[in-house]
Formats: structure tokens, sequence, C-alpha cells
């Protein structure tokens, strides 16, 4: 049973007052809230076992190994994967640059990559190109930013990796991934989803999916900062080469040699965020407690009833398709010549609504389109009508000034 | 522009509260950058204007769109205003401290250090009545006046201090102690005039000269007596027989003095004199020959004769 009011009592930080104004958080594209249970799982990290895992053998360690190991494994199942594919990174900015820095690349391979991509996924391919004389290919998405299979089939032929984002962040449209890796597959490329923006809004299954390699991020999840998880097939990730050693990624050393460890601890070097981890675990166990039907459901609601009540709004031009069941829970927009910065200032400081502005963190599409920037509206479960209503109120008025 | 006015704005509010003073931090950030030609990318100025137009906005559309259609020209405006008024806030501290007066030397009107106008009131011989009155604006001067008919004490430094006071005024009894540790502290020398702004004080002139004429150093003190005794005391002649009395002064001596018609000639021509500075009221005290009106703090006169004035 999917009860609003009582799911929004275990955020802490909506259930709070700035100046004598509740607090309407509506950028969970790039953070989402923190849930009592996440903060109260790492803060029993803290307070009840807060050692290493996986080398000391006291009470201590054992705990902590023990609560890793079962992170790992109610993760795994998160996304239908073995738990031995379950690779722990900061971020999936890391996981990405994990599989840049570990693929076995050279001169000539080409990568494609969608005319959308966060930072994250373009800039480590960037870097090969200068480092390693790699190809990179960009493949561009239709005037409203859906995907076209059709140029796809075309433009996947002689690409070595398909690096993509599964749900974008810029306008919130969602590739066909699953079509999308079986043609790439019958090409024989690889294929990455950096999921990072659709994991928290969607079920991920990467065994129906079937794809190689799959990053994503706990802070978009309900989870902790700081922590992120790289999925790969196991036999892909056997054969990587680790991209950061040292401290838990090798069996033995000597002073000639060393012997790693299997994957996944050979990518997992240095001591981990294991308050994190345990935090991410609790992020998994609340988000599949809630149910992603519900939270699709709720999602669709919101950005819905938000995008008919924006388009009445004269001069404002979303990003994007025009229908709201295509772009996930995101509403990009802006008003041309002028700096979507101050949109959302004054929003923030008249009725304490939190969007993002900006190019969020997608600068190559701006660019491109010679856009100067947008505000992001981005909704999850937790946000209700009434507050988008808020939301609508004050943009009216702070474009009409404008 | 909206920068180096929230610096001001924010840097004095800053000194009363820690909100603001991060506002100022940031706003100095901002300028500094600005002055050293790079981009202010604290995104100061969007934060400050954003606040404003809420503010307006809540009350008045169209003033929030005034505001924003015309950010940069009300920023210039309100930046003249402030840098206008920072510099009179300036000046008439400047002005308070040196002269104890906003607006300058022996001005009146308001001024926020001194509310009251204290350092300028005055007991204004033309009506003859104690009481505070508006400020005259005759040039006061000491040009022309023979200083030499009144009591002096002339140790022969080059600074004089000249004070024309009435036994009877308040303002003269304020600035008078001041004066003598000026003149003591500083060795000044030092010249007396007695200006009897009430007329039932103007007997005192005579006997004050007698005193000096009679009994000569022995005046100063009995002069200091003058005024700090209670007023009442010096309205009647009987009780001022007393006094010299007390001082041991011959009192048959005293009155044949007073009744000479040398004594009356000198009197007279005694306030001749003074009239020829143009003075409109008691206190006036000249140092230097520099005239100070009212009851001014003392640091106004030491600074007189240190000279540590910029402008």
């Amino acid at each position: 049973m999917f009860n609003l009011e009582t799911i929004r009592q275990d955020f802490p930080s909506i259930n709070k007052k700035i100046n004598g104004k509740e607090v309407i958080y509506f950028d969970s594209a790039c953070m989402t809230l923190k849930p009592r249970q996440v903060i109260e799982a790492m803060d029993t990290y803290y307070n009840q076992h807060p050692a290493c895992a996986g080398r000391s053998v006291h009470k201590f360690g054992e705990a902590v190994t023990k609560k890793i190991k079962e992170s790992r494994k109610n993760i795994a199942s998160f996304i239908n994967a073995n738990e031995k594919e379950i690779v722990f990174t900061r971020n999936a900015t890391e996981g990405l640059n994990l599989l840049a820095n570990s693929l076995d690349l050279c001169s000539g391979d080409v990568i494609l990559t969608t005319d959308k991509e966060h930072n994250s996924n373009l800039v480590p391919w960037q870097l090969l190109v200068k480092r390693k004389g790699i190809k990179h290919k960009i493949f561009r998405s239709n005037s409203d930013g859906t995907f076209n299979l059709d140029n796809f089939r075309e433009a996947v032929r002689g690409v070595k990796i398909v690096s993509m984002v599964h749900t974008s962040n810029l306008d919130g449209v969602t590739i066909p991934a699953k079509e999308i890796i079986k043609i790439a597959n019958e090409q024989g490329a690889l294929v990455i989803l950096d999921a990072a923006q659709s994991v928290a809004h969607t079920k991920i299954d990467v065994r129906d999916l079937n794809v190689d390699f799959l990053v994503f991020s706990g802070h978009k999840m309900l989870g902790p900062t700081g922590t992120g998880v790289l999925y790969g097939r196991y036999e892909l990730l056997e054969k990587l080469a680790p991209f950061m050693v040292g401290g838990s990624t090798v069996e033995y050393t000597t002073y000639d040699d060393y012997r790693l460890l299997p994957a996944p601890e050979k990518f997992e070097a240095g001591l981990q965020d294991y308050a994190g981890i345990i935090g991410l675990d609790a992020a998994v166990k609340y988000l599949d407690n809630i149910g992603f039907e519900n939270i699709n459901e709720q999602e669709k609601k919101l950005n819905k009833y938000a995008t008919d009540e924006i388009t009445k709004i004269p001069n404002i031009k979303i990003i994007g398709p025009a229908d709201s069941g295509l772009r996930s829970s995101i509403i990009s927009f802006y008003i041309e010549g002028l700096d979507m910065h101050k949109i959302a200032l004054m929003l923030d400081n008249s009725v304490n609504v939190m969007v993002r502005s900006g190019r969020h963190c997608v600068h190559s599409w701006f660019d491109d389109k010679d856009i100067y920037n947008s505000a992001r509206v981005s909704f999850y479960f937790y946000n209700t009508i009434e507050e988008v209503n808020i939301f609508i109120d004050a943009l009216k008025k702070i474009t009409a000034i404008l | 522009m909206i920068c180096i006015i929230s610096l001001i704005v924010f840097s004095l509010l800053g000194l009363f509260s820690a909100t603001h003073r991060a506002l100022a931090k940031e706003a100095f950030d901002c300028v500094s950058r600005r002055f050293t030609f790079r981009p202010c990318n604290t995104r100061f100025k969007e934060k400050i204007k954003s606040k404003i137009l809420v503010y307006l906005m809540n009350r008045s559309t169209f003033l929030a769109r005034l505001a924003n259609k015309h950010f940069e020209l009300f920023s210039w405006i309100f930046f003249i205003f402030v840098i206008t008024s920072t510099f009179y806030v300036i000046k008439g501290g400047y002005n308070y401290y040196f002269y104890g007066s906003c607006n300058g030397l022996n001005q009146s009107g308001f001024c926020a250090f001194d509310p009251k106008g204290e350092n300028n009131k005055i007991t204004d011989i033309n009506q003859g009545q104690c009481g505070a009155v508006e400020k005259k604006e005759e040039n006061v001067t000491l040009s022309g006046m023979d200083l030499s008919i009144f009591p002096a004490k002339n140790i022969g430094s080059k600074d004089t201090v000249v004070l024309i006071g009435c036994y009877e005024c308040d303002y003269t009894r304020k600035a008078y102690a001041d004066i003598q540790k000026l003149v003591r502290n500083q060795k000044t020398n030092y010249i007396f005039a007695h200006y009897p702004a009430k007329e039932q004080t103007n007997y005192l002139s005579e006997i004050g000269y007698c005193v000096k004429k009679e009994y000569g150093e022995r005046f100063w003190s009995f002069n200091d007596y003058l005024f700090t005794v209670d007023k009442v005391e010096i309205y009647e002649q009987d009780y001022m027989e007393k006094i010299l009395n007390n001082f041991g002064f011959d009192i048959a001596r005293i009155n044949e003095c007073v009744k000479s018609p040398d004594t009356v000639n000198i009197v007279s021509r005694q306030l001749k004199e003074m009239k020829k500075t143009h003075l409109y009221g008691t206190p006036t005290v000249f140092i230097n020959g520099k005239a100070f009106v009212g009851p001014k703090p003392y640091r106004v006169y030491l600074h007189e004769l240190k000279k540590f004035i910029l402008f």
C-alpha cells in the first residue's frame, strides 16, 4: 500500500520549514533525499562496529565483513545480478572511468555515445581519443530527444563499445536499451549503460537486458553520497585489467610480483566506504519495499500534471518530447534569452522550491543546440501534487516579471 | 554595481549580524574579482537581485517587473546614494570628532552623534536670556579686538586661548572646566573676558575687573569660584559680599573701585571690544584666533592646538 503521507515521514529533510515555509525538493535527478532508514543504517555502522571488512578477524571486523557481503548480495539481487558481478565504486562516474581505463582499447577502435551524455560518459572517451587515438562517434537523437533505432542499426557498424545513458538527466528520455543491446551485440560491440538516472525509477534487470556493463550511483537512489556500483558480466570482469590497485586488490605480493584477487575485489582498491555501502543496501531495501510500480505511477502523475500546467505558461519551452510519459520524472525547460539560474534562485527565495538550473553536466548538448541553459524539475515518489501547485503558481509569477 | 553596494551595506550590517557578515564576505569576493578583471563566479549579483525581486513580487508585480527591467539603473542610483551618504556620514563623523558638530565648526542642525545639539548650545546675548538658541552664522573673529584690557595669563606660549563667557551661563560653565584644563595642560596663554549675557550679572564685570586690579593673580581663583558656585549666589550682591569676604578681599576697597569712573569706563570699553568680535552667544572660545561657539568637547579644543586636522 503506497501511503504518501507515511512515506514522507521517512524523509527528515522535507519535514522541516525554512523561513516559515515548507521545503519543496524538485532536484532528485541530481540527488535524492535520504530516508531515515538509510541514515540509521549508516549510524549503526559507526555506532556498533566501525571497523575494517575482510581483513580483521576480531568481532567488529567479522560483523562488518558479514554486513558488506550481505549488502553486495542484496544490491546484486536488486538488478538481478550475481554478487561477484558487483564492483563498489564511489559513483557512476568512477565506474565509467574504470571501464574507459580498463577496457582493451587501441588506436582506431570506435566508441559510440549519444548526443546527450553526461560529462561522465563523454570526457573519459574524449581523453582516450587524445591518449590512444580511439575514435569517438556521437549518435544523434531525434529532434524531440527520442532514440532512433533505425539510425542506430547503421551507426553501430564497426563500433567496439556502445556507451549510452539509459535515462537522460537532461530531458528524462529513456533509450530502448534491450533493443540497442541486442543490435550492438549482433554487431560484436560491447554495451555500457549509464543507469545513474534510471536505476531509481525503473526496475533494472541486467539478465533481461543482457547488458555487458552497467553503472549507477547511490546518491540518486536514496543512498549515501560517495557510493556507486559497476555491474559487469563476470566473464568480462575477469578479463578486465584493474584501473586502480593496492590494498584489498591482491592475494599476495613479493618484491617482484603480485597476484590479483578475482573480480570484484581486484577493482576495489583501498579501504571501502563501509558505512556508505551499508547505507546503499538500506536504500535498495527501501526502494524494493516501496515498489517500482508505485514509484512509476506517482512520478508519471506528477510529471503529467506539471507538464500540462507548465505548457500553459507563455514562452516556456520544454526540452525533450511533449509527452510527459516519455520523460521519466524530469521536466527540463527554458525561456529564450533568459538565464534560468534566475528562475531557480527566485523559486528558492520565494517558496523554497529547489530546482536545478544550468547545463546539468551536458554542456555539449547545450553548446550544439545553442541554448544557454535550462531549469530542471525532477520529481520522486515523495513529491506531491500540492507541491507542484505551489511551484506552478510561483513560476507563473516569476515569469510574469522577468 | 550591486556587488559594491552590497559590500558597503552588508559590511555595516555585518557589524551586528553574522548572516550579513557572510554576505559581506561574498560581496567582497565579488568586488575584488571585478577589480582584478576576473568574473564574479559566486552568482552573488543574481542572488541579491532575486531576493529583492521576490520581496517586491510578493507586494506588487508591477514594481517587481519595473525593478527587474531597470535593475542596473536602480543599482547605479542607489550606488550614488550610498556613496554620497557614506561620504556625508564619514564627513559628519570627522566633523563631530574634530569640531563637536556633524555639520562643521559652529554649525547647528541635526547631528546623529549629538542629537540634542549640546555642543552648540549658547546663551544668546542678543536676547539677554539663557537658553538654547538657533545657530547664527556671523563671522566671529578676534581681529580688531584689543585684548590688552582683559585679565590675561601670558606665559610666552605661541598658543593663546581666549574665553568670552558669562558667569551665569550654563554653557560657559560647561566649557569653563575644559578650557582651564586645556590652558593648564597645554601651557597656553589665556585671556578671560566676561560678557554678561543676563542683566542681573552685569555688576560682576566691574567686580571681576576690580578684583584683578586690586589683588592681581588672586583674581583667577575668584574667577574659578564664580564659575563653580551655585548660580543663585551670584545673582544677589549681598551674597557677593560674603564671597568677597570669604576670599579675604577688602569689600570697601572693592566697592570703591567698582564705583570709580575709571572702572565704569574700562568695563564699558571691554564690552565694546567684545562686540567687535561679532559674537552672538556665550561661551565663545578663540584658540589662536579660531572661534568655537558653544561648549565643545575637550578633544575639539585639544585638536585645534595639536593641528591634527585632515580637511
